[in-house]
């Protein structure tokens, strides 16, 4: 029993090694966070060889272009960008000029050490990764493949470590126990196989228990995600696209969502909404005919006059069909320079017609006419209130603090998780904007901001149950 | 102090029944195991099936859990309406009428569902209060129930026919010679009226019949004798300093009880302590209404003795004017002492007395004239400059119907809004008479007792789905506007005889007729279309009528002939108007049919109210040996055949006097309102042709020794302040038991010592001890906060550094003005989400309210005054509650409130059993959403689907409020979501919080002003105002939970309490 009990201790050791030097890893603020930090956060604006710009700037050398200023402008920056330039910073203005009016997206959730280890990920991007740099600029897309994750190898490197230190303690265990058995004179003295000390009960104790923990952790964390979808990105029944809409045409979020302004709900655009600048604009950059007449079709207006139809609820659709193939068969030809409809064009007629109707009807609704069924991108649970006039108007929030780079999406995807650890982070770090007249009660309060220290959603209640819950 | 230990609730809690204590204990715990296995056993018996179901069901769930969620559309309008944003609510000026009842109200809307209602604060009747039946009348949209299409009544169907072919079918009946009569509850719309003249016009022989089911035609009589005026006086109670009731439940049912409790909350007004304006109001009655409870002294008196009373009340005051009395039968002494002593404060108090009376007997309705003619009343109290229109019927007109058609005489009757066969004392007489008429037409919104005999149904929109004005009173409009699309396929009654009539006043041919009618109703008058979008927008229209001269020309000398004889049967009994269901007419609205009876506390229907005596030991008595509540009874009314009725043992009846609510008993009001309580119409007298509440011949037989099933009481549930710590021992003991057993007791004389003993949850104090008692009050309050303070942990300090920066929220409760009507329940109710549980959920102490208005008793045993006490979440700053939870569901927020996580809540119900309110509810089953297995659905009426589970049901729910499922606590949230509401309001404007921006629910629904909430740190606040009056205190304040809930200590006016 002796021995098996000394096994059960070694491996014992080991694992609890294992699981220290794990946690040791990612305890620390490192450039391997920051990869991650910097693949979630900021990616899909600065390019991830770092040296050539996209939307935003390379960030090779962020830190010495910074360098004249104290470190925590550039966390400001950061933090709320148009913030910083409304302050006048002469660094954030330069910034302005050369790049306005695109505005870097607001990240008041990032730590200080945080955005410690995403300089450090892009330093070391520069410093070493010329190779790595070169294959993310070939477009192959995705990450270096050759190269090793760092927390990843220092992970097989100590797990390598211990087995060794296992093995060799398990020998040291079996020639002891060889010894002892000597010493005793029982007769026929064993070596210990590594077969035995597998079969241990004491070694299989340890595997359930291990097993048991890692799944029970593995249960808890998918529960946990249970609901969550975060990068859904659903088809919509019409391609619209909010890069060439809020990205190429700068079109204000708020001019089509109003309900951002003045309501809990930011309110997807009624049909009328899009003919505001649709009655003019009749045919799509990317898609042509094929998307717009979807607006067109849902209520009745008529592109070849420019007249909405009346009675057009009521119109048999094929009468309906005549005038939209009417419409798409016309800019076809023009387009193509042709007097008539050749066969690709009919064909191209029917294919769009057919996909304006499967996009605007369903088992219940047989006619075109009618509200557009949207896909729900972001989906919060019916026990959570959540408000947009309260975070865009009172808390002054950027739509991209939430919703990420919108404006350059072709597709909308969820960009964040939309959890309640998410929620309760933000409200934790933001500052809440306490010149509104409304805190005026908060003596604390102003008295804590005067004293130079941050005054947070949380400290006025933010991360109570019942902001949200009732 | 006055009211130590003589406070109770129930003959329980007196006599300390040990059973009643074991259950009320076991409150959060289910009462009976053997019940619930019962239960479930039924709805699983003999179910492999559902057992595979479950099973299959686990497991595909969890398979569905782990998959992609599914996709949830997003429908944008297509062309978006200007005023609509979606998540922002909307509110519409509107009115609430249903025969005589009336309530100007503001519909609130979202995304186009109407889903709660206010009071409109603009009215000069009602200042912004409603009542529950009011506050009910939203949900009385969303019933399943209600008439889907109009047609042709066959087989008892309903064959579907289209608007025009129902036209012409009637049309086709009518000839310009036939007799026709058209049946209704009183109306108040002078557009209805001008459309019945239409009507009128092409069938000359046509003849409107009003009648009320609780008539005052007498009154009508009566003021027309002697002023000349067929209407009623309008009612000033505010201006009164002494109020005689006779049966009159003003408060509660009579002519307009919104306007009047409105009123009658002025004159209890105790801010100025030194100073109160406090009225004295007496009742004479026999029973227990709603403003007999809330008198300050009542005079109890046979049924048929009233007129007697009123008499003797008016020679007592006759005999102080030097006017002639009234040769009159004597009076039973202690109550003919009484009127001679109330006669003198109604002299003393002259045109500000006011005698007021629910007597359908015109004698008597002459004799209450005369008193107030002689004390100068008409001027003041009473004035005919602006009369009310809130009771038309004629009880004769619908007799002389009822023989029309027996011989034969009418040719088409139409029933609108009516329900004689259900609402008359000879309905079945009328049921029968009406097979006799060719050509029947019943215009309601849902089928009733009378128009399923019809012919044809055209049903007509709800309130909320309908153009309409209102004419209550003299000079006072009202409107009626739509705040949603007709749900069915219904038409306005109003519309419906305009068409019948062929009338050109309607444009057919316009979007909304009707609209356009009621329109050009008013165009002219208001002078253009603005002006008539202003008072749609405002809802009420006030003008300036002329100067009346109205004379008395009574003959005093006459008086009193032809009053009611008194009865000498043993027992009479008395019938009132219900609360909540009213005549009948609201019986299938689960809102009002669960709402306890504000005195006898019983919900679901109705009961014999019986005497209790208390035998001045340790045990109560009542008529032949019932010893328990809900037993059945048989008893003859009337001299008919024995009925079996369920009892309650009611504090304050009259010895030989019966009481029983009418509205109950329905057969064909739907599933909900069918087949709960009892019909008392067919036992109403009859004398001179006018309904009499009353039958003087009562025969009590022997109880048949069985129980009301499930009876729905609620009066002994979430009682609190049972235990105490034995001084002597140190042990927990029951204070009562205590109370009851030790040497100290001496019987009534040393007051009861019930479950209330010594413990600060109810004090009153007769008005002439007021400051003896606020002095007492006073060092009681600083005891406890001495008590208080012996704490290991740092109160100030928090209050200092958290409750005291932004908002801490505190609740005032006026007891004063508090009537008990149940407004606030009903508008938490819709507010919160609150489900319905139904009336066996009710029975096993399940029901759901979040807000529960408290009865007690003070005084004497036979003849006591009453205390309501709304009691609610308390929101302690040092909560019992939250201690104890396991997972944190359930804490405390920065401005002071007890916040409730249902989603973290796991059921353990440890708070509610630690809550010394007892205020926190659990839900045993899944009482709003449609579960899949049916035994987590409460079965609440005989329907199909469970209630709640219908999506029509379901638009009612206020979306700012989470739907609670199965095995979750809630409470009340001091409706949270109405602060953050009004807190982001004022951020997005840029300023403080403003006093009054946030009022909950349960104080906007309040007709008297009895709720106010605030926040304690705005020094300037209505509420720190307030609870600056001595009167102020806390419900159990000496416990240290640190309520948040300040109530006001009862006044009452009179000095004779306890003498009695």
């Amino acid at each position: 029993m002796a021995e098996k009990r000394f096994i059960f201790r070694a491996i014992q050791l080991v694992f609890a090694l294992m699981l220290m030097a794990q946690t040791g890893v990612f305890g620390q603020a490192s450039a391997a966070k920051g990869k991650s930090l910097f693949k979630a956060n900021c990616a899909a604006c600065h390019n991830k060889n770092m040296k050539d710009d996209m939307t935003g700037p390379a960030l090779c050398g962020v830190e010495e272009r910074w360098a004249d200023y104290p470190k925590s402008d550039l966390a400001s920056w950061i933090h709320n960008s148009q913030k910083l330039i409304q302050s006048g910073h002469p660094r954030a203005i330069e910034l302005w000029n050369k790049y306005k009016p695109i505005t870097m997206t607001p990240f008041p959730s990032l730590t200080e050490e945080d955005i410690e280890s995403i300089l450090m990920h892009i330093k070391e991007v520069c410093e070493k990764g010329p190779a790595t740099a070169a294959a993310g600029a070939a477009g192959s897309g995705g990450a270096p493949a050759t190269k090793v994750d760092d927390s990843n190898l220092l992970y097989y490197i100590l797990f390598g470590l211990f087995a060794i230190l296992a093995l060799i303690l398990f020998n040291i265990v079996s020639s002891l126990d060889y010894v002892r058995q000597l010493e005793e004179e029982v007769p026929n003295p064993k070596k210990l196989s590594l077969m035995s000390g597998l079969k241990s009960t004491g070694f299989k104790r340890v595997v359930t228990f291990f097993l048991v923990v890692f799944l029970g952790h593995f249960l808890v964390k998918g529960a946990i995600s249970l609901g969550r979808q975060q990068g859904y990105k659903p088809d919509q029944p019409i391609n619209f696209s909010h890069k060439i809409h809020a990205g190429d045409n700068k079109i204000d979020c708020k001019f089509c969502h109003d309900g951002a302004r003045r309501s809990r709900h930011s309110m997807i655009p009624d049909n009328a909404t899009c003919m505001k600048c649709h009655k003019a604009i009749k045919v799509g950059s990317k898609d042509g005919t094929a998307e717009l007449t979807k607006i067109y079709a849902s209520q009745g207006f008529d592109p070849n006059t420019g007249e909405y139809i009346e009675g057009f609820k009521d119109m048999p659709m094929d009468e309906v069909a005549g005038i939209y193939k009417k419409w798409i068969g016309d800019n076809y030809m023009s387009e193509n320079d042709l007097t008539s409809l050749d066969a690709a064009g009919e064909s191209e007629v029917e294919k769009q017609w057919k996909n304006i109707v499967r996009s605007l009807t369903n088992e219940f609704k047989s006619h075109v006419y009618g509200p557009i069924e949207w896909v729900r991108v972001h989906n919060l649970p019916d026990h959570v209130f959540y408000s947009h006039r309260q975070h865009v108007e009172v808390g002054k929030l950027e739509c991209q603090t939430c919703h990420g780079p919108i404006e350059t999406m072709d597709k909308v995807y969820q960009y964040s998780p939309l959890s309640m650890g998410w929620c309760v982070n933000c409200h934790r770090n933001t500052e809440i904007q306490l010149d509104n007249p409304y805190y005026e009660d908060y003596e604390l309060l102003h008295k804590k901001m005067k004293a130079g220290e941050k005054v947070t959603v949380a400290d006025i209640g933010g991360t109570e149950c019942q902001k949200c819950h009732y | 102090m006055k009211n130590k230990g003589q406070v109770w609730v129930s003959d329980k809690d007196l006599s300390n029944d040990a059973q009643w204590r074991h259950e009320v204990r076991r409150e959060n715990i289910p009462s009976n195991v053997a019940d619930v296995v019962a239960d479930a056993n039924e709805m699983l018996s003999g179910n492999r099936r559902d057992f595979l179901k479950m099973l299959g069901f686990s497991l595909s769930a969890a398979v569905v859990a782990s998959c992609d969620i599914p996709v949830k559309k997003a429908l944008p309008y297509v062309v978006k309406p200007e005023n609509i944003v979606p998540g922002n609510a909307v509110y519409y000026a509107s009115s609430f009428v249903t025969g005589s009842d009336y309530c100007p109200v503001i519909v609130k809307t979202r995304e186009g569902r109407p889903i709660k209602i206010e009071g409109n604060p603009k009215s000069t009747m009602t200042g912004g209060g409603t009542s529950a039946r009011a506050q009910a009348m939203v949900l009385s949209l969303y019933d399943m129930y209600r008439l889907r299409h109009p047609g042709k009544l066959e087989d008892n169907t309903l064959k579907r026919m289209s608007w025009e072919d129902l036209d012409i079918a009637i049309s086709g009946k009518l000839t310009a010679n036939s007799n026709i009569r058209i049946v209704t509850h009183t109306t108040m719309s002078p557009s209805l009226d001008k459309a019945f003249e239409a009507f009128k016009q092409k069938y000359p022989n046509t003849e409107v019949v009003t009648y009320d089911p609780v008539s005052s035609t007498a009154m009508l009589l009566a003021n027309e004798k002697d002023f000349g005026q067929r209407v009623i006086p309008g009612y000033r109670f505010d201006k009164a300093d002494v109020v005689v009731s006779f049966n009159a439940d003003f408060l509660g049912t009579w002519i307009s009880p919104v306007e009047f409790a409105h009123q009658y909350a002025k004159k209890r007004e105790t801010q100025d302590f030194d100073r109160p304006q406090v009225l004295k109001h007496i009742h004479v009655e026999n029973g227990m209404s709603l403003t007999g409870s809330n008198a300050d002294e009542r005079i109890l008196v046979k049924p048929s003795q009233q007129g007697i009373a009123m008499a003797h009340l008016y020679n007592a005051v006759a005999a102080r004017k030097g006017a002639v009395s009234i040769t009159v039968p004597p009076i039973e002494d202690e109550a003919g002492k009484a009127l001679k002593a109330a006669a003198v404060e109604l002299v003393k108090a002259g045109a500000k007395g006011l005698v007021v009376s629910s007597s359908n007997n015109v004698a008597e309705q002459q004799i209450v004239n005369a008193i107030n003619h002689l004390i100068g009343a008409y001027g003041t109290t009473l004035d005919f400059n602006e009369a009310s229109y809130q009771r038309k019927g004629d009880d004769r007109a619908i007799r002389a119907l009822l023989n029309d058609m027996k011989s034969g005489k009418v040719d088409a009757l139409f029933v609108h809004h009516a329900n004689p066969v259900y609402d008359t004392p000879f309905g079945t007489a009328f049921g029968e008479a009406m097979a006799k008429v060719s050509l029947k037409v019943g215009i309601d919104t849902n089928a009733n007792e009378t128009n399923v005999l019809c012919d044809y149904l055209a049903p007509d929109h709800h309130m909320l789905e309908s153009w309409g004005d209102v004419h209550p009173k003299r000079g006072v409009y009202s409107f009626l506007q739509p705040t949603i699309n007709p749900l069915f396929d219904t038409r306005q009654a109003g519309e419906s005889f305009l068409t019948w009539a062929g009338s050109d006043l309607l444009d057919t041919k316009a979007e909304q007729p009707y609209y356009e009618f009621v329109k050009a109703n008013w165009m002219d008058r208001l002078g253009g279309q603005a002006a008539f979008d202003a008072v749609l927008e405002s809802g009420v229209y006030t003008t300036k009528e002329a100067a009346l001269e109205v004379p008395y020309n009574g003959d005093n000398n006459s008086l009193g002939r032809g009053i009611t004889k008194p009865g000498n049967s043993e027992y009479e009994i008395s019938f009132l108007e219900s609360i909540g269901v009213g005549n009948g007419a609201y019986s299938n609205n689960p809102w009002l049919m669960e709402m306890p009876d504000p005195v006898t506390r019983c919900s679901w229907g109705n009961y014999l109210q019986v005497p209790i005596h208390f035998d001045g030991v340790n045990d109560f008595t009542s008529i032949k040996g019932i010893h328990e509540d809900g037993a059945i009874l048989n008893v003859a009314i009337g001299g008919g055949e024995e009925q079996a009725l369920p009892v309650f043992r009611q504090f304050g009846i009259m010895d030989g006097t019966l009481s029983m609510t009418l509205g109950y008993g329905r057969t064909m009001a739907g599933p909900v309102g069918s087949d709960f309580g009892h019909n008392m119409y067919p036992f109403l007298q009859e004398a001179d042709g006018l309904t009499q509440y009353y039958n003087d011949s009562v025969t009590v037989g022997e109880p048949t020794g069985e129980k009301e099933e499930h009876f729905a009481c609620v009066q002994y549930h979430h009682t609190f302040g049972i235990k105490d710590v034995d001084k002597a021992s140190g042990e927990v003991i029951n204070a009562d038991e205590a109370a009851l057993v030790s040497d100290d007791w001496k019987g009534i004389t040393s007051g009861f010592q019930g479950a209330l003993t010594d413990r600060s949850i109810v004090y009153y104090t007769p008005l002439h001890e007021k400051d003896e008692f606020a002095k007492e009050l006073h060092e009681k309050r600083e005891e406890a906060e001495h008590l208080n303070q012996q704490t290991l942990y740092p109160y100030d300090k928090y209050k200092e550094e958290l409750y005291d920066q932004g908002h801490h929220w505190e609740l005032y409760i006026d007891t004063n003005k508090c009537t008990g009507c149940a407004a606030c329940t009903i508008s938490c109710m819709a507010e919160n989400n609150v489900p319905i549980v139904g009336k066996k959920e009710v029975s096993r102490h399940h029901e759901m309210t979040w807000l529960r208005i408290d009865r007690y008793y003070f005084g004497s045993a036979k003849n006591p005054n009453t205390f309501y006490q709304p009691m609610m979440c308390q929101q302690c700053d040092n909560a019992p509650c939250e201690n104890v939870c396991p997972v944190n569901a359930t804490n405390h927020s920065s401005e002071g409130i007890n916040q409730m996580a249902y989603n973290r809540c796991i059921g353990t119900r440890y708070c509610a059993n630690n809550c010394p309110y007892k205020v926190r509810r659990f839900n045993w089953l899944d009482y709003t959403t449609a579960d899949l297995f049916r035994p987590n659905e409460p079965v609440v009426a005989q329907e199909e689907l469970p209630f709640g589970a219908d999506s029509l049901f379901r638009m009612i729910l206020n979306p700012d409020v989470t739907v609670r499922s199965r095995g979750v606590i809630e409470k009340c949230s001091f409706c949270v979501q109405r602060i953050q509401e009004g807190k982001l309001n004022a951020k997005m404007e840029g300023r403080r919080l403003a006093d009054g921006d946030v009022k909950t629910a349960c104080q906007t629904a309040c007709p008297t002003g009895a709720i106010v909430f605030g926040d304690q740190n705005d020094k300037e606040s209505k509420l720190n105002k307030l609870k600056e009056s001595p009167l102020t205190y806390y419900v159990l304040e000496e416990i240290d939970v640190r309520p948040t809930v300040a109530y006001r200590a009862k006044l009452v006016n009179t000095e004779n309490l306890n003498e009695v």
